[in-house]
C-alpha cells in the first residue's frame, strides 16, 4: 500500500477520538524545530467542523481486541495498515514545516501485546524529541495494561497522555468491551497523576528534572452506546476529576459503526444534542464551581434537552434569584444564566469605579435575554414578567421552527 | 485643526504629542487618504521618532502596558476611524489612569477593546491557517488577512522554524515578513514568487488533503460550522480547500 493509502486507513481508525486539544503547555524552541502555545492553535476545521489541530493518527488499526463499538476491532473486516515510527516522525515533522498540524496525537491498536505497542509508540516519541529535537506538542494513548516503566519513559517524552475509560460505568464496559475493566483502565490514570505529582514537588527543588506530561492528562467517554444516564456519566466525570485531576473529560456522541445485539442499530444518528449539553454541564464542573449534585439528581437523571443546564438549574431554584449585579460576590454572578467568567470578571472590575446600569451589562458581553429575569440592577427588575420558575420557563423556551403545511 | 500623519505608528504618536503641546487636534488622518474641505484646517506632521517615543513612554508610565497594546492593535486594524479613537481613548486615558482599563463598557473604550479584539483574534487565527510552501530554499506563505497582522506572527514563527528561512507575505499590503534562519524584518514585497512546486512537495499536499478529508465522519457533518471557523475568504490560501476537490 501507498503511504497515500495507509495514511486515509490510519486517519480513518483514529477520527473517533474526540480530543483534539494543543494547549496546557507553553515551549521555547531550544536549538531544534517548533515550540508550543499553552492557549493551543487549532489549524483548520473538517467538514463536520471539529477542529484539527494535530495530525491524529493510529500506528497501526490491526487489534487483537474486540470492543464493540471500536471500528478497528479484531472480527471486522476492514483495510488494515500499519506505520512504522519513522514514517510517523517524518510525516510529523514535515506537516509541521507547512505549519498544517501543531502536533501529533498517537494512538494504536494493539497488534500483539500492549507492552509491544507501547514500546513502538515510545520509539516514535524518540525519534521525534531525540532525533529532530522536536519541541512541538505531542499527544499519546497509554496502552492499558502495559508496563508502568514504559509508560514512564513514554511520559516523560510526551506533553499530554490519554487513557479512554469509553464507558462511565463498569457494567457497561462488561457489555461493550468485555476484555477491558476498569481497574485496569484506572491503573496508568493513577500512576500518571502520582508521577505528575512528585514531579512537580521534584521541580521545585531541582530545576532540571525532566517534565513528566506536562500538559496533564484526559480521557474520553462515548455517550449513547450504552443505556447509561446522564447522571452516570457527570458523577463518573467529577470522579474522574477529583480523583486524577484530569485536565480535560472529552464525550463522544457514539456513531454506529458496528452492528451488534448490545449496541444501538446502525441507522441510528449519534446523539449530538446530547453530547452539547454534557459539554456544557462539564463547563459547570470545572469552571463554574457547580456540583454534580446540582446539575442532575435521581429525580431527574438525564439533563434537559430544551434548556442549557445552567438555565435548568437556575429555574430549579428561583428563590435564590433575582440578584443585584451591583452586589452579587463572583461565585454569585457566575450562577446567573446569561453571564459568563468574562463577563463576570468585568462587572467586578468595573463595579470598583462606580455603579452598573442596565445598559452597561448588553456592553460587557452578558445576554440580557437570558439574564433579566434572574437581576436586577440598581435596584430595578427589568424581565417583565415575575420572576417565578414556570413563567420564566415559558418566556425562555425555545420557539417551535415553523413547518411549511403539506398536503402530502 | 485635523492632523495628518504619514500612516505609521510614530507619525500618529507624533501627533498626538503635537495635540497636547501645539495646537489641539480635532481629527488625525492619514496624509495619503485624507478628503480636504473647506471649514477644517489642516497641518501635516513630520514624524519624529523622540516625541514619539515620548508618548509611548507616558502611556507605559501613566496609563499602563495594557493600553498600549490596546492601541497598538487598534493601529493595526483596518478600521477607518481608528486614529480618532485611539486619539479619544487617550484623552480619557491620561485623566483616569490605570483605572481605564476597568471600565470596559465606556463609549470611548468600548470602541477600542472590540477593534483590538478583531485583531488579536485574527493574528491568533493565522498562527494556524497560515501555510508554508516549500521551495527547497526557503518556505513561503502567501495571505490575505483583513487588518494588519503580520508584524504579530513574525515572533512565533521565527521561533517555531528556528533554522529555516521562509518568508511570509500579505498580498494584499505588498509587504511581507523575511526571515534567514535566526532574525526576522518587515519590508515591502510584491513580486508574486514563482514557486518551483517541487515533487516531494506536491506529495504533501496531497497527503494533507488526503488526511483533511479523510479525518471528518459523515454522520457529523455540519459545512455550516465549518464556514463559521473558516470563511470562504482565506480559503483560497489553503492547501487543503485548493485540493481537497480534486481528491
Amino acid at each position: 500500500m501507498s503511504t497515500l493509502e495507509r495514511l486515509a486507513v490510519l486517519a480513518d481508525g483514529a477520527k473517533y477520538d474526540v480530543s483534539c486539544a494543543s494547549s496546557g503547555v507553553n515551549k521555547q524552541n531550544k536549538g531544534g524545530i517548533g515550540n508550543s502555545k499553552s492557549f493551543g492553535i487549532c489549524h483548520t476545521w473538517s467538514a463536520d467542523g471539529r477542529c484539527v489541530s494535530l495530525l491524529k493518527l493510529l500506528l497501526t488499526n490491526y487489534c487483537i481486541y474486540n470492543c464493540h463499538y471500536c471500528i478497528n476491532r479484531n472480527q471486522n473486516d476492514i483495510p488494515r495498515a500499519s506505520f512504522t515510527p519513522r514514517e510517523v516522525a517524518d510525516l510529523t515533522i514535515q506537516f509541521y514545516r507547512r505549519n498544517y498540524i501543531e502536533g501529533l496525537f498517537l494512538s494504536s491498536g494493539i497488534e500483539r501485546s500492549p507492552n509491544h505497542t507501547m514500546e513502538r509508540i515510545y520509539q516514535v516519541l524518540d525519534i521525534l524529541r531525540h532525533e529532530y529535537h522536536f519541541y512541538g506538542y505531542i499527544h499519546v494513548k497509554v496502552i492499558p495494561g502495559a508496563d508502568p516503566a514504559l509508560v514512564n519513559k513514554t511520559g516523560l517524552l510526551a506533553d499530554r497522555m490519554s487513557i479512554n475509560i469509553e464507558q462511565p460505568t463498569e457494567q457497561s464496559l462488561k457489555l461493550l468491551a468485555p476484555q477491558k475493566t476498569l481497574p485496569v483502565l484506572f491503573a496508568p490514570m493513577n500512576q500518571i497523576n502520582n508521577q505528575m505529582t512528585q514531579n512537580a514537588s521534584e521541580r521545585k527543588i531541582f530545576r532540571h528534572v525532566q517534565k513528566f506530561v506536562p500538559a496533564g492528562q484526559s480521557t474520553q467517554m462515548i455517550v449513547g452506546a450504552s443505556k447509561d444516564s446522564d447522571l452516570s456519566i457527570i458523577k463518573a466525570t467529577e470522579t474522574l476529576y477529583n480523583r486524577f485531576q484530569l485536565k480535560r473529560v472529552y464525550y463522544s456522541a457514539y456513531v454506529p459503526v458496528n452492528e451488534g445485539p448490545n449496541l444501538p442499530a446502525l441507522s441510528t444518528s449519534p446523539p449530538l444534542l446530547r453530547e452539547h449539553r454534557l459539554y456544557q454541564a462539564d463547563w459547570l464542573l470545572r469552571f463554574y464551581s457547580f456540583k454534580a449534585d446540582e446539575i442532575v439528581n435521581e429525580q431527574s437523571p438525564f439533563l434537559d434537552t430544551d434548556f442549557d443546564p445552567k438555565i435548568s438549574w437556575a429555574l430549579r431554584n428561583m428563590q435564590l434569584f433575582p440578584l443585584e449585579i451591583n452586589q452579587a460576590s463572583y461565585e454569585e454572578l457566575l450562577r446567573i444564566p446569561g453571564v459568563g467568567v468574562t463577563s463576570a470578571q468585568r462587572i467586578i472590575l468595573q463595579r470598583r469605579l462606580g455603579n452598573i446600569s442596565y445598559n452597561h451589562l448588553k456592553k460587557m458581553g452578558v445576554v440580557l435575554k437570558r439574564a433579566k429575569y434572574f437581576i436586577t440592577c440598581q435596584g430595578c427588575y427589568y424581565g417583565g414578567i415575575p420572576a417565578e420558575s414556570a413563567l420564566v420557563r415559558q418566556a425562555l423556551a425555545p420557539v417551535a421552527k415553523p413547518v411549511q403545511l403539506c398536503l402530502f | 485643526m485635523d492632523y495628518l500623519y504619514d500612516g505609521s505608528f510614530d507619525g500618529l504618536l507624533t501627533s498626538i504629542y503635537y495635540s497636547y503641546y501645539e495646537q489641539r487636534a480635532q481629527g488625525i488622518y492619514p496624509e495619503a487618504s485624507y478628503q480636504f474641505n473647506m471649514f477644517t484646517p489642516s497641518t501635516v506632521i513630520q514624524s519624529d521618532p523622540v516625541l514619539a517615543a515620548r508618548v509611548y513612554d507616558a502611556i507605559d508610565r501613566k496609563i499602563s502596558v495594557y493600553s498600549l497594546m490596546q492601541i497598538y492593535y487598534v493601529y493595526l486594524s483596518n478600521n477607518t476611524a481608528k486614529e480618532n479613537l485611539i486619539l479619544k481613548y487617550l484623552q480619557l486615558g491620561f485623566q483616569l489612569g490605570p483605572k481605564i482599563d476597568s471600565i470596559h463598557s465606556h463609549p470611548e473604550v468600548l470602541p477600542i477593546r472590540q477593534t483590538a479584539k478583531k485583531v488579536s483574534f485574527e493574528a491568533e487565527r493565522f498562527l494556524g491557517l497560515l501555510r508554508f510552501t516549500d521551495t527547497r530554499s526557503y518556505l513561503y506563505s502567501a495571505l490575505e488577512p483583513d487588518h494588519n497582522i503580520l508584524i504579530l506572527l513574525a515572533d512565533h514563527f521565527a521561533d517555531r522554524l528556528a533554522g529555516e528561512r521562509f518568508i511570509i507575505h500579505d498580498k494584499k499590503r505588498s509587504l511581507a515578513i523575511i526571515c534567514n534562519k535566526k532574525d526576522w524584518y518587515l519590508s515591502d514585497f510584491s513580486e508574486e514568487a514563482a514557486i518551483p512546486d517541487s515533487e516531494t512537495e506536491q506529495l504533501y499536499q496531497e497527503l494533507w488533503a488526503k488526511y483533511f478529508t479523510r479525518i471528518s465522519i459523515e454522520n457529523r457533518k455540519n459545512k455550516k460550522l465549518q464556514s463559521h471557523f473558516i470563511p470562504q475568504r482565506y480559503r483560497h490560501n489553503l492547501v487543503e480547500f485548493r485540493k481537497s476537490e480534486l481528491l
